[in-house]
């Protein structure tokens, strides 16, 4: 911890970056996002198991572009980044949102965080994508810190639960997703929260024509999570801050895990997890999977 | 809003399934339709003179017309809406022919099918916006790929038309495989000497600006306004110096280190070589693989003989570009690798004839070199192994083509003839010799073409069978070539002392990425593709690349000569206007809402997607937006599926006009 913040605290006062975006601690078992730009307040700055939050969702923000705008130069930008937050950031380098040379990361060797704040973390607790996590080690950074440590063990019940539903009759599936999305309230957290839902105009806002009822009628619901589901399909690098987000508790990310399980077995493809390989969408390969042509 | 709505029977193709009284009768209840009507053939004269009619009776607005494929004559309807007042966009095609009455024969369900067709299209002409034709300026300039007889005809049919030509050839001369020939069917003329004076005047024409020994590296813009970029490979010659003597080739003393590859391999040449007496320009190249003054530093014999001072070792590939207009593409064929070991990993050898293991077993264009008088045997048709003259050959045709199992479906179609015209010369050369033509059907469609393969067989005795050979072994310095007569039902052997093998004829290397650069189709084979395959021959679908020659389909030489003056033709009447019309059927991105996030570059297969600072009042650059260059843009519409904010609109096919089409459903 001393480290990061030393490091944190070197980077604004030598000028590097306009920002440090970290995590701070509010409880024992809760951390909240903080932007810092005054050296003497990186003291706040934490890394531990409570430090859910994805923070790459900052750096697409226009009130945050603005903050690196120094005269007439542009500042980096730092960002504490779990291994796994690093693949959204590599996610939106790839899609032109934020651009390699202007952010730094600052990320740790992770042994997996907490489901939730307040949870006690161990096995039990586990957040459902560091059960399956292979990158504990991130795969870009600019400063690396803490120490390398064991992940709890845990059986992926979440696979089990897609296994289930994919065993599903279609009537039966078609049945359980009805249920699932007549809960959501349309709220869009889930899109508040997903750092790759960085459009300035989501398509639900679009009002002529209106393809997204936006009540919460059934249709506008099945319309809204489908077309969201549709819009991360190889894209989404499973965070799981949709999940975690919902109110509802509409279980998001077995969607988006099924989509990406999805990506992977037909393109070998999983997103954010290299800079060099080009986008799942918008790529072609004459060695593609061409099954899905009529 | 007032709408016409008029429903054609054509004929009885759509009227036999589809009661069209009765959908025309439903129309004219829908909102907006001020007069419906149906017609037996809308698209006739008097068809369409009552469309005009009903525009100035009634006043309308817009149209729809229930036909055949907006393919076949939504030109027509736009035009006599035009003629009679409006706007061409303001028209709506419901295909009531493809999409309806011939494919169903139930009757009311066709028709019910049909109302909701001319609904969904009513609700969308509501919707439609007057669309103005988009005006690009035109760069009178061409370029042609590729230097062989299409390309050299395309360069000087638009050359002497008064235009400007860069002819772009990878090979160090001009000529392509014609230069190789040695007499060509029906008239067995000699193929150099109706080709080189061709080849001197594409040299000599003010007009065109050859670059030989180049290849197109990129190339972005648009019909009208292309931008090539071409990279010019080091000769290790200065070529403004080179007088073309010839000294630095005769004094090399690299002899046989490398194969003649205009010989086809039958034959050496030096480290500096042109690749034949005639070539276009006659300046030499440096093969740095082989030169010794690339190996070790040391040699430089050249440099001591030539009294110019144009050898030039330190010389590097340069970089040029070039604005053109159009582009034709003429890069040929090669043929297809018989051996096992074939480089085209795609499709499979003919191990089984031995090519490549047996030296008297050679291919077709390796017979040519040998038929040629300025051949590695001056003509005279000796064995490539040991020298003697063959007294009896074998020909067999269709190797790799029409092959399933090789991997080549389709005919090459010149090697009926060209085999016919080979078996023919070697009979005129070698009195006492047999010429034997192992064939599947003969294929002699073409003006005098079927006259000559008639006299090969009775003047010049040359004897065909029909039937496959299924295996050549040597035997006592003989090639046993076992197939089938099919004809007779029973097993052949022929105790063959040369075999000649007619390869099929498959793209030259590089084509598809050579498509990719330019962004044109091409098929499985790797040949380009036509924009339609009977009206279009010519043209790719890319607006402003059109095609010549072998690149397209196996040819022969009439063939690809008329292809490359209908291709120049075609350049030369994009040439008669000034501007460009261009349909305004393009994207176009919403600034405001554009994330940047560039899918719609990236799915674009015409390469119209631009990136375009966005700027705040003071000028300084705030975000990165995607710009569709009008252009360019063929209104496909990828850009706008792919779209995750939908900030991209598709003119005349909108959101809200295709959202009003599914909701009228």
């Amino acid at each position: 911890m001393k480290e990061l913040i030393k490091h944190a605290r070197e980077l604004l006062e030598n000028g590097e970056v306009a920002a440090v975006i970290g995590y701070r601690q509010v409880s024992a078992k809760r951390t909240k996002p903080v932007i810092i730009t005054d050296p003497e307040e990186t003291s706040a700055l934490v890394f531990n198991e409570y430090c859910l939050n994805n923070l790459a969702v900052y750096l697409t923000k226009a009130r945050i572009k603005l903050l690196c705008k120094k005269n007439d130069k542009v500042l980096k930008l730092a960002i504490t980044a779990k291994p796994c937050d690093v693949h959204s950031i590599v996610a939106l380098i790839q899609e032109n949102q934020i651009d390699r040379d202007t952010i730094h990361i600052i990320s740790f060797n992770c042994h997996g965080v907490a489901k939730d704040f307040g949870f006690d973390f161990n096995g039990d607790n586990l957040a459902s994508k560091c059960i399956t996590c292979e990158t504990h080690k991130p795969l870009y950074y600019d400063a690396l810190f803490g120490e390398v440590k064991e992940t709890p063990q845990a059986s992926d019940t979440a696979l089990a639960r897609i296994k289930e539903i994919e065993s599903m009759p279609h009537n039966e599936r078609f049945e359980f997703f009805k249920s699932e999305f007549d809960k959501c309230i349309k709220c869009y957290a889930c899109r508040a929260v997903c750092p790759l839902c960085y459009c300035q105009r989501c398509i639900t806002d679009k009002t002529i024509p209106c393809w997204i009822e936006t009540s919460s009628h059934q249709r506008g619901n099945f319309a809204w999570n489908v077309i969201r589901a549709f819009h991360l399909s190889g894209r989404c690098t499973g965070c799981g801050e949709c999940d975690r987000a919902c109110p509802a508790d509409i279980p998001l990310s077995l969607i988006n895990r099924k989509m990406s399980m999805e990506a992977k077995n037909l393109f070998s493809f999983v997103s954010g997890r290299s800079l060099e390989t080009p986008t799942l969408v918008g790529s072609y390969n004459e060695k593609d999977n061409n099954e899905l042509f009529m | 809003m007032k709408i016409g709505v008029f429903i054609c029977h054509c004929g009885e193709n759509i009227s036999s399934t589809v009661d069209c009284p009765r959908v025309a009768d439903v129309c004219r209840t829908y909102t907006g339709v001020e007069y419906s009507v149906d017609y037996k053939y809308m698209c006739s004269d008097p068809g369409q003179n009552l469309i005009k009619d009903a525009i100035h009776k009634y006043n309308l607005d817009a149209i729809v017309v229930g036909s055949c494929s907006p393919h076949m004559h939504e030109r027509t309807f736009r035009n006599a809406a035009v003629s009679a007042g409006i706007n061409p966009f303001m028209v709506e095609i419901a295909n009531l022919r493809e999409h309806c009455s011939w494919v169903h024969d139930n009757i009311e369900a066709a028709t019910r099918k049909a109302i909701e067709l001319m609904r969904m299209a009513i609700e969308k002409v509501k919707r439609d916006k007057p669309l103005t034709k988009i005006k690009v300026p035109i760069t009178k300039r061409v370029l042609v790929i590729g230097g062989g007889i299409a390309g050299i005809q395309a360069a000087l049919d638009t050359a002497n038309a008064g235009y400007e030509v860069v002819l772009v050839e990878k090979e160090p001369s001009i000529g392509g495989h014609m230069s190789q020939l040695s007499e060509t069917f029906p008239t067995l003329d000699c193929s150099q000497c109706i080709l080189t004076p061709r080849m001197v005047e594409v040299h000599q024409h003010p007009k065109i600006k050859l670059m030989t020994y180049s290849e197109v590296e990129r190339v972005e813009g648009f019909i009208g306004n292309f931008k090539v970029t071409i990279k010019k490979k080091a000769r290790h010659i200065n070529e403004d110096k080179c007088s073309g003597c010839g000294m630095c080739i005769t004094k090399c003393p690299i002899k046989k280190k490398a194969y003649n590859s205009f010989e086809e391999d039958l034959a050496f040449r030096p480290a500096v070589y042109v690749p034949f007496p005639q070539a276009i320009p006659n300046i030499p190249v440096i093969d740095e693989t082989v030169c010794t003054y690339y190996k070790t530093g040391k040699c430089g014999m050249c440099v001591k003989v030539c009294d110019r001072e144009a050898i030039d070792f330190g010389q590097k590939d340069t970089i040029h570009v070039a604005d053109v207009g159009a582009i034709i593409v003429a890069t040929g064929f090669k043929l297809y690798n018989i051996d096992k070991k074939s480089a085209d990993s795609k499709y499979k050898g003919y191990g089984e004839y031995g090519y490549g293991k047996y030296r008297d077993v050679i291919d077709g264009l390796q017979f040519e070199r040998i038929a040629s008088a300025s051949g590695p045997t001056s003509g005279e048709i000796k064995r490539p192994s040991d020298g003697r003259v063959p007294k009896k050959i074998a020909f067999i045709q269709c190797v790799g083509s029409r092959d399933d199992s090789k991997g080549i479906s389709y005919c090459s179609k010149i090697c009926c003839m060209y085999t016919a015209k080979q078996a023919m010369l070697y009979r005129h050369k070698v009195h006492d010799g047999e010429a034997y033509i192992f064939y599947m059907d003969i294929r002699a469609g073409g003006k005098m073409y079927e006259e000559f393969v008639r006299r090969a067989i009775e003047e010049d005795k040359v004897k065909y069978i029909r039937g496959r050979v299924s295996r050549i072994y040597e035997e006592d310095g003989k090639y046993i070539v076992k197939g089938e007569d099919t004809l007779a039902g029973m097993p052949v052997e022929i105790d063959a002392d040369m075999v000649v093998l007619a390869t099929a004829m498959i793209p030259q290397d590089g084509a598809e990425s050579l498509a990719r650069t330019i962004g044109i189709p091409y098929d499985k084979y790797g040949f380009f593709n036509e924009a339609h395959p009977k009206l279009r021959p010519v043209e790719s679908t890319t607006a402003g690349v059109f095609l010549a020659g072998a690149c397209q389909s196996p040819k022969d030489i009439p063939e690809s000569v008329s292809m490359a003056s209908a291709a120049a033709s075609k350049a030369i009447i994009l040439f008669a206007n000034d501007t460009l019309e261009r349909e305004p059927v393009v994207a176009k991105v919403n600034e405001d809402i554009c994330a940047g996030c560039f899918y719609c570059m990236k799915v674009c297969p015409f390469g119209a997607v631009e990136v375009k600072d966005v700027k705040d009042i003071n000028g300084i650059v705030y975000k990165e937006v995607a710009y569709i260059n009008q252009g360019v843009c063929q209104g496909c519409g990828t850009c706008t599926a792919t779209c995750l904010s939908k900030s991209i609109e598709l003119a005349g096919f909108n959101n809200e006009e295709i959202f009003a089409e599914i909701a009228a459903l």
